[in-house]
């Protein structure tokens, strides 16, 4: 034989490494390693490929090698490391595939071969049994251990859930002449949708806001709880330490237009400062509703526009007014106004309704939103109970990818009984 | 497509300025390499960089951030007077980017050029 790569004494020391062969007896660990065939390898050289047959079983003498499934790296494995035996053992196809990290030298056993020397011995084959058990009885101890973390982790992950959810309004605002709806369906992976509604104090304006922090995680779920809070703190409390806006304290003189900037700059200019690393932004729409008026201020920051569905069958898209915030602290937003009539139903929704995708990978599309309904004999819960119907008849068996979050505003003025 | 592909080429506007052709998807698999590839012309000294998008046909959030961090790297911070960076923008967009920039208003934000000569001169 030629050991001019690996002494026959090396190659019984990496055989007796190997776990489930150390119950074999030198006679038999001898006939082995002189039946082995030494491979010298470069790094980057793929060795096994998972899917594929196999009827070699590799032992490494030195150097090391990783086994993956594609991208994906399972385990680091080195000198005194086995791979490849278990498709040498029970004839199945590769479990994983394995790749060479750097020159790498391995001792190679073929199945014909490895049954020939156990045959040798009538003890050998209960020994490699029991060798292959115990590695059977490691694993799963592994995995039982791995299991239990993961689901400590997960019940972590559920934990943050449920704060996340705590920062979405428990209830709505009751109010005269206007009925309201909110619908949140999340996505299996955490995102960062949210919407907040609330009445402003002391003037007669009703905050409508519905944002989406870019990206998913946890990462976005935090942010979106800081972008909610500060949006409505900000409206709340903010407008008079700022000094973005010129009011004095209690003075019922400032307008919506100016609540609504201050808010917005507020925000942004605290994100994209504070955590200006980050590079996180939001889209958001936010409108002050005068629910005697009809009048909506509102800024859309690089938002989907909502729609407005209007009594006489017209529709009106809410376009952007400016840039999605959180990154630019000189940003500017315009403030728009349009007027609500009887009857008329506003909505808006995060991309979740917009780009829900079937399994052929098309889009449901702002069109199919118009086209859902006619918005105007029903209530803005019933709207949108018949969107979301919609979404998941279009979406079929395609999996949720992203938030789904709704709000519906109807304008209805209660007719004098009197 | 898992990678992008960059090209750098140096031109001479009114100041120098760095065209920095990106090819492939920018989305989470591949945003930082672009984040990499700006933040290693910067350590060579350009300060003013047009990124040319024509090869991109995707654009994810992922995107937007790594091209909100490249502006912070060329230090436009808070531009007196503009909301616009003075040393980034982009060119040509496809209609599919394009599309994203309009939606998110990132055209409120940086200067977006169909013509290449005109972009450099625009420095």
């Amino acid at each position: 034989m030629d050991t001019s790569l690996a002494s026959t004494k090396t190659r019984i020391a990496t055989l007796r490494k190997c776990k489930f062969l150390q119950g074999l007896k030198d006679s038999v660990l001898s006939d082995l390693a002189a039946k082995a065939e030494i491979l010298s390898i470069d790094g980057g050289t793929k060795i096994i490929t998972r899917g594929e047959d196999g009827s070699n079983m590799y032992f490494i003498i030195s150097g090391s090698a990783r086994v993956h499934h594609g991208e994906v790296v399972l385990a680091n494995i080195g000198t005194g490391d086995v791979f490849g035996e278990m498709a040498v053992l029970d004839s199945e196809k590769r479990s994983a595939s394995v790749t060479a990290e750097n020159s790498t030298l391995l001792l190679v056993i073929e199945r014909d071969m490895f049954y020939e020397s156990l045959s040798t011995d009538p003890n050998a084959f209960k020994a490699v049994i029991h060798g292959v058990l115990q590695r059977g009885r490691g694993i799963i101890r592994e995995v039982k251990t791995r299991s239990t973390k993961l689901m400590a982790y997960e019940k972590e992950m559920e934990i943050g859930r449920q704060i996340q959810a705590g920062f979405l309004p428990k209830s709505l605002p009751v109010l005269e002449n206007w009925e309201l709806a909110a619908s949140f369906v999340a996505a299996r992976e955490v995102a960062g949708d949210f919407y907040d509604v609330f009445k402003l104090n002391n003037l007669p304006l009703l905050g409508i806001v519905i944002g989406d922090v870019c990206d998913k995680g946890v990462g976005a779920a935090l942010f979106m709880t800081l972008f909610r809070s500060l949006i409505r703190a900000s409206s709340l409390y903010g407008n008079v330490y700022s000094g973005l806006v010129d009011a004095e304290p209690g003075d019922a003189s400032i307008t919506a237009d100016e609540v609504l900037q201050n808010s917005l700059l507020t925000t942004n200019r605290y994100i994209a400062t504070t955590h200006a690393g980050s590079s996180m932004f939001a889209s958001v729409f936010f409108g002050l509703l005068d629910t005697e008026s009809g009048e909506l201020h509102y800024v859309n920051a690089g938002h989907e526009s909502p729609i407005i569905f209007r009594q006489n069958g017209e529709t009106e898209l809410l376009d952007i007014t400016g840039g999605v915030i959180g990154l630019f602290p000189a940003a500017q937003y315009a403030v728009k106004t349009v007027t609500l009539n009887n009857g008329d139903l506003i909505f808006a929704y995060t991309d979740g309704v917009n780009e829900a995708k079937n399994l052929q990978g098309d889009q449901f599309g702002e069109s199919r939103i118009m086209e859902a309904t006619d918005p105007r004999d029903i209530s803005p819960d019933n709207f949108l109970s018949i969107i979301l119907d919609a979404i998941y008849e279009f979406r079929g068996a395609a999996e949720q990818s992203d938030d789904i979050t709704m709000l519906a505003l109807k304008y209805r003025l209660q007719t004098s009984t009197a | 497509m898992t990678t992008l592909n960059f090209m750098v080429g140096q031109e001479q506007g009114n100041v120098p300025v760095t065209v920095l052709r990106v090819e492939g998807d920018i989305d989470a698999a591949t945003h930082k390499s672009l984040h990499d590839k700006a933040a290693e012309v910067i350590e060579a000294g350009s300060t003013h960089i047009l990124l040319d998008l024509g090869g991109v046909n995707y654009m994810g959030s992922a995107g937007f951030r790594a091209i909100h961090a490249i502006s912070n790297m060329l230090n436009d911070g808070d531009t007196p007077g503009t909301m616009k960076s003075a040393h980034l923008k982009l060119l040509n967009p496809t209609d599919a980017v394009a599309r994203v920039i309009k939606t998110l208003g990132f055209d409120v934000y940086l200067d977006i050029y169909q013509d290449r000569g005109e972009a450099i001169n625009s420095f």
